[in-house]
């Protein structure tokens, strides 16, 4: 420090401290050329300071960023702009883009006339390229989502349609089939036919699930206040309906209300009663029992029956696309019903738990946040 | 006399099955059948192979299939409801597939009535006979 004396203070301090700082610095005068460069600078652009002073920054900088460098340059010149914070692009050495943050500031003489540009530069092109990697993930996930969810949508249309249509063949002229040629048909034969029809049948409700199940996986959410109470009502008439001869028992908390989309939830409660209804069979009246109440920013409704019932330790297998608890003689089904009920208790942000004990009856308890707010899917 | 019924459907099967519904639920119209949008359109408007039709004689209702070759049936349900002729043509959907976005669409575009034919046969006549019944014998059509 003892070198460092009067006169010298100003110029030579400075140059010190452009000599030492990690960061780039640079002075460019008002024609836009390098006046002075730091080594920091030389280490960023792999060029050495002979070989850049004199000429002009737009030489190092990149071909896009040339006119935005120029209209720079004039606004700190006129004073329009005062000190510049901002992002540019230069040129490596070997070509490469050297992304720069960089801060300019003008220095004036003492009568506020431009003398030179300072410049401090800042090498953020590793930041960038990160960005960029991340920027091109996130489109690209975004890009593999649209198709996933289209190619869902095909395979939804096909299994509407074209699964369907030779199903409906299959089931009808069997049935037809069975009808003109029944005094021709032994007890055996018409047996063949009839199971012939019942498995047809078996695979058109599972068609009309995983359609259900592809349809609440992609539909909008469309949000409105919904009174579960009049759904689970109607439900309720829909099942004593398809079962006039049933004697059935279905009880409903009036007034439990909830945000959500309506077509969505009445296909929840169509799953969950529907379940309860199956697995009580041969209970004699059915009862199912709905009721709910407030918790936080929830409401817990629970779905309650005497059915048959499960055994706990399989009920991890509730939930998941295929799994049965039950086969078909107990009232066994394909396996979807409680998968679609959880995906619209999940796109509705809440989720769907169960406990039972064997031939003690079974609750569902679905939690759905008071508010709508749609999970991303 | 009675008018047509005009079945725009591609699939042999249903074809059958739609005749013998109708024949056992006792309709005794005459069932047309093209097997693409682009024939129904003819056929409607009186051109190509139809041009020696009349084509004021409408068909007292159009069954429309949704998924077909050519002209598709929501093509044919537009072009049916921008013609001033056809334009109030009594159109019932008639298709396999129940997605929430074809029953959204073929709305849109002016359906009167959409069914998902049942697999089930019987039930399939059931449906068959419920659109005979109500568009042939209930419903009073427009008289131009």
């Amino acid at each position: 420090m003892s070198n460092i004396t009067g006169q010298e203070t100003g110029v030579d301090r400075f140059r010190l401290a452009m000599a030492a700082s990690g960061v780039g610095m640079a002075i460019v005068d008002l024609n836009g050329h390098w006046v002075e460069v730091n080594p920091a600078f030389e280490r960023m652009f792999g060029y050495s300071a002979a070989e850049v002073l004199g000429r002009p920054t737009v030489a190092f900088t990149h071909p896009d960023d040339i006119s935005l460098t120029q209209s720079y340059l004039r606004g700190l010149i006129d004073g329009s702009i005062p000190t510049l914070d901002a992002q540019k692009r230069y040129l490596h050495r070997s070509g490469e883009t050297l992304w720069a943050h960089i801060n300019i500031a003008v220095m004036r003489d003492d009568f506020g006339a431009p003398l030179y540009l300072l410049v401090q530069l800042r090498d953020i092109s590793a930041q960038r390229a990160a960005e960029l990697a991340l920027e091109s993930r996130a489109e690209a996930e975004h890009a593999a989502r649209d198709v996933s969810n289209r190619q869902l949508q095909l395979f939804a249309d096909s299994v509407s349609h074209d699964l369907r249509a030779p199903l409906r063949s299959i089931e009808s002229f069997s049935a037809l089939l069975a009808d003109r040629a029944h005094d021709r048909l032994d007890a055996t034969d018409r047996d063949y036919l009839s199971r012939i029809r019942a498995a047809a049948a078996r695979m058109s409700s599972l068609l009309s699930a995983l359609n259900d199940l592809s349809y609440v996986t992609r539909a909008e959410l469309k949000a409105s206040t919904v009174d579960l109470s009049l759904l689970a009502d109607w439900v309720g008439a829909e099942l004593q309906d398809a079962e006039p001869e049933r004697r059935a028992e279905i009880r409903v908390q009036p007034d439990l209300q909830v945000e959500g989309d309506e077509r969505l939830l009445k296909l929840l409660l169509v799953q969950l009663m529907g379940n309860a209804w199956k697995f009580s069979r041969d209970r004699q009246p059915i009862r199912i029992d709905v009721s709910g109440h407030r918790e936080g920013d929830t409401l817990q409704v629970q779905i309650r029956d005497q059915g048959i019932g499960f055994d706990m330790r399989y009920a991890h297998k509730l939930f998941e696309p295929f799994q049965r608890l039950h086969g078909p003689d107990q009232g066994g089904g394909h396996g979807l019903g409680l998968a679609i009920a959880r995906r619209i208790a999940e796109r509705h942000r809440g989720c769907v738990r169960a406990e039972s004990q064997p031939e003690a009856g079974a609750i569902f308890t679905l939690e759905l946040p008071v508010t709508a707010t749609e999970d991303a899917i | 006399m009675h008018k047509e019924i005009l079945l725009v459907e591609d699939n042999p099967d249903d074809v059958e099955l739609t005749r013998l519904a109708f024949d056992e639920a006792k309709i005794a119209n005459r069932l047309v059948v093209v097997g693409d949008g682009a024939e129904a359109l003819d056929y409607l408007f009186a051109r190509g192979k139809y041009s020696d039709r009349d084509p004021e004689d409408l068909p007292s209702i159009m069954l429309l299939d949704l998924n077909l070759p050519k002209v598709d049936g929501r093509e044919v349900l537009q072009a049916v409801r921008a013609n001033e002729a056809t334009r109030t043509l009594p159109v019932v959907v008639l298709t396999t597939s129940a997605e929430p976005f074809d029953v959204e669409a073929s709305y849109a575009l002016g359906v009167n009535s959409y069914i998902q034919k049942p697999v089930d046969f019987e039930q399939f006549v059931w449906a068959v006979k419920q659109v005979g019944l109500y568009w042939l014998v209930l419903n009073h059509p427009r008289t131009v």
